[in-house]
């Protein structure tokens, strides 16, 4: 048990009062931009990419790690709070977590989603620290060919799945290849598509696409249709875990897991698909059908769990194959980069002390979001009453400040804000963001790779395809592709199954529809605030009647 | 989340499926093959020195070209086939509506009063004026609030940076002045 001694070192190192201090701040600005609309872990580390070049790298990553397990927990708390629609991986927690509240039954939504992110956290971290040296020892023996099929594969699933149609996150993949190509080679020193502008010269920093397409495309894409209007809250109310919550909410955290991580570590665009599955089966299994649509309380446990337990699925591939499967990773990615660490099969064998006192420092941020997170959530809920006006002006503050920091150029400034505009245009028109950032990280790792297998094989085309892995990979590359459809039109299928019966509920003396049949009529955008606004007025009558 | 709001959504996106392809979509698609034409003409003006291996620093670019171009042949059979892009969901955003150009252009004169401003006056300066502009901008009233929210802000952010960080940030007309230059 090698593994477990180091794991042992990881904590020694991870648990020292310094690092701690790390965890601590990681998880606590994790939890306060998760909570935050707008603000997600992915543009957070983006954000926060500068630091490496100040801190060390133990550091930098503990408090990585804290502020991915932590956007990942705040999320829930703004879902089941906050009576607007979300991004799209926490829509599932919201739909029975805001019914749940909306019923006076916020705080035990509070903690069954608080709870389950913390036993599922715990077990996929488990799960990783048995998983990763093993498959990095697996990974190996893998040559040139086969890091361009896992490239290809993770290109591929990524662009097929984010986004509402394949032609547009391949379109987003593109996008983000040909900024990554935009530069001098590496390997000839060659200008390439810099139009012999000096500033393009060295090629187009990642911290600027990262923060232009995350930050100042987020912010101007709220400038351009801000919600107005006082923020609708729903205030917490009800019992906080009693036994029954708890007999109904455990078997939902461990399903949820055994769904969550597996489906995390495969390229299949995040911890979305498996918060949908782990939906669907806890509606299939539940003994309280009939809650469902209303506030089920498994309905946000089983979610909750499966998301929190992909998140530590995604750090598989990318700890053992340098292979990220979402945006959050591929940032995770670039900051290894700027440390000069190739995260990879070496990973483990080169720097052992780094990647078990990232290990130890997840087990660690899910102790310290379990023990802070609940009892400071009234400090999230004025989190959450942030007046927007501020909230993203501070955004692009925070933005340009980040990447003025790097470079002291105005000429940085100037790009950040035409990637901003990029990234804007992208949210209008529907494509999604992240894989452009996988290939912006990604398609240089998979250029090296390409161009040395072709070297090696003197330019025989067939290398690429030759080697077993590689083949194997290429068929899974079909599989996944068509399986990824498959699952997408599931999911849809239960998406306008699950809303036309919530509809059908919501409507005064409707009937509720069986699952599945015929869309609903739509009242007109006001009609529905309006309706939202009464809805929240009944709700607070619960406040004063609540037991906390 | 309000499950209202999105089987509206979908009902709203089927009907739009049915009509005619809007013109600023086949625009996306335009401007997405165009960069594809540009990638894969620049890629031929790339240099290949005589040292460069089997696959020299023109392949990847001509790969990049190519995928461009596919893709954006791929999103106008998607548009012909019903495909409509749909404004992203977020918890502050409100789909509903159209564009709000008047805001954006208001943000873009913040920003853009930034990148002026920050190296004559520094960061503190220049970056409340931003801050205050865009706070404004998207509704804080009154302006002088903001203002005032503004300059505590960067007054931390540049003792912070320049003090404890070490990083540099211009100060301006304020430079010398104990903890901001």
């Amino acid at each position: 048990m090698g593994d477990l001694s180091a794991l042992m070192a990881g904590f020694e190192t991870a648990l020292q009062p310094e690092y701690l201090l790390f965890a601590v701040v990681g998880v606590l600005l994790g939890t306060a931009v998760g909570v935050l609309p707008g603000i997600g872990p992915a543009m957070t580390l983006a954000l926060l990419l500068p630091l490496t070049y100040s801190l060390e790298p133990t550091a930098a990553f503990i408090m990585f790690a804290g502020i991915y397990y932590g956007g990942m927990y705040g999320g829930s708390t703004t879902s089941i709070l906050l009576n607007t629609p979300g991004e799209s991986a926490s829509i599932i927690t919201a739909l029975e977590g805001n019914k749940m509240a909306k019923a006076g039954r916020g705080a035990a939504a509070l903690a069954t989603a608080a709870l389950g992110s913390f036993v599922a956290g715990t077990i996929a971290t488990v799960a990783l620290s048995l998983v990763a040296p093993t498959i990095a020892d697996l990974a190996v023996q893998l040559g040139p060919p086969d890091f361009v099929a896992l490239a290809v594969l993770a290109f591929l699933t990524v662009a097929a799945m984010l986004g509402s149609s394949p032609a547009r996150g391949i379109s987003s993949l593109a996008l983000g290849l040909f900024i990554s190509v935009i530069g001098t080679d590496s390997l000839t020193g060659q200008q390439r598509f810099t139009l012999g502008l000096p500033t393009l010269g060295d090629g187009i920093d990642i911290v600027i696409v990262a923060v232009g397409f995350f930050a100042v495309g987020e912010a101007l894409h709220v400038a351009s249709r801000l919600r107005r209007g006082p923020i609708p809250l729903v205030p917490i109310s009800g019992r906080w875990f009693t036994k029954q919550d708890f007999k109904r909410s455990w078997k939902p955290w461990l399903r949820g897991t055994a769904i969550g991580f597996p489906i995390g570590t495969i390229p299949a665009g995040g911890a979305e698909l498996g918060t949908f599955l782990s939906y669907a089966t806890e509606r299939k299994l539940s003994k309280h059908q009939e809650e469902f649509s209303h506030g089920a309380i498994e309905g946000v446990a089983g979610p909750e769990a499966a998301n929190n337990a992909s998140a530590a699925g995604v750090l598989v591939p990318l700890l053992t194959l340098g292979l990220p499967t979402g945006a959050t990773a591929a940032i995770m990615l670039a900051a290894f980069q700027s440390y000069g660490i190739a995260p990879g099969p070496q990973l483990f064998s080169d720097e052992p002390d780094l990647v078990w006192a990232l290990i130890a420092s997840l087990y660690i941020g899910n102790v310290l979001l379990l023990v802070l997170n609940l009892p400071l959530v009234g400090v999230w809920v004025k989190v959450l009453r942030l007046p927007r006006p501020y909230l993203y002006a501070g955004i692009l503050t925070f933005a340009a400040l980040g990447v003025y920091a790097v470079g002291a150029s105005v000429e940085d400034l100037v790009l950040l804000f035409i990637l901003g505009g990029i990234g804007w245009a992208m949210r209008s028109f529907g494509f999604p963001v992240a894989p452009a950032i996988v290939g912006l990280i990604l398609g240089p790792i998979a250029e090296e790779q390409l161009r040395r297998t072709l070297a090696i094989s003197q330019g025989d085309p067939t290398a690429l395809v030759t080697s077993p892995f590689a083949a194997v990979v290429y068929c899974l590359v079909v599989v996944a592709f068509i399986g990824s459809q498959w699952l997408k039109r599931r999911q849809a299928r239960l998406d306008a199954a699950v809303f036309a019966v919530a509809q059908a509920s919501t409507t005064p003396g409707g009937p509720t529809s069986p699952v599945g049949e015929g869309r609903p009529t739509v009242p007109s955008g006001k009609e529905r605030r309006d309706a939202a606004r009464t809805k929240n007025d009944e709700t607070n009558d619960w406040d004063s009647g609540g037991q906390w | 989340m309000s499950t209202v709001d999105a089987s509206g959504e979908a009902t709203a996106r089927a009907a739009r499926s049915r009509g005619p392809i809007p013109k600023s979509e086949l625009a996306v698609a335009a401007v997405l093959g165009g960069l594809g034409v540009f990638a894969l003409v620049d890629a031929h003006t790339i240099n290949v020195p005589a040292s460069a291996s089997a696959v020299g620093p023109r392949a990847f670019p001509y790969a990049v070209g190519a995928l461009l171009v596919l893709s954006a042949v791929g999103l106008v059979v998607a548009l012909v086939r019903g495909d409509r892009g749909e404004v992203e969901g977020g918890e502050d955003v409100d789909t509903d509506g159209g564009a709000d150009w008047a805001s954006v252009l208001k943000l873009t004169g913040a920003f853009a009063a930034l990148c002026v401003l920050v190296e004559p006056l520094g960061w503190l300066i220049a970056a409340s004026v931003m801050f205050t502009g865009a706070a404004w901008t998207l509704g804080a009233r009154p302006w002088w609030r903001a203002l005032l929210v503004a300059v505590v802000l960067n007054t931390l952010v540049q003792v912070l940076f320049t003090q404890l960080l070490g990083v540099y940030l211009p100060a301006g007309p304020l430079e010398g002045v104990p903890f901001l230059g």
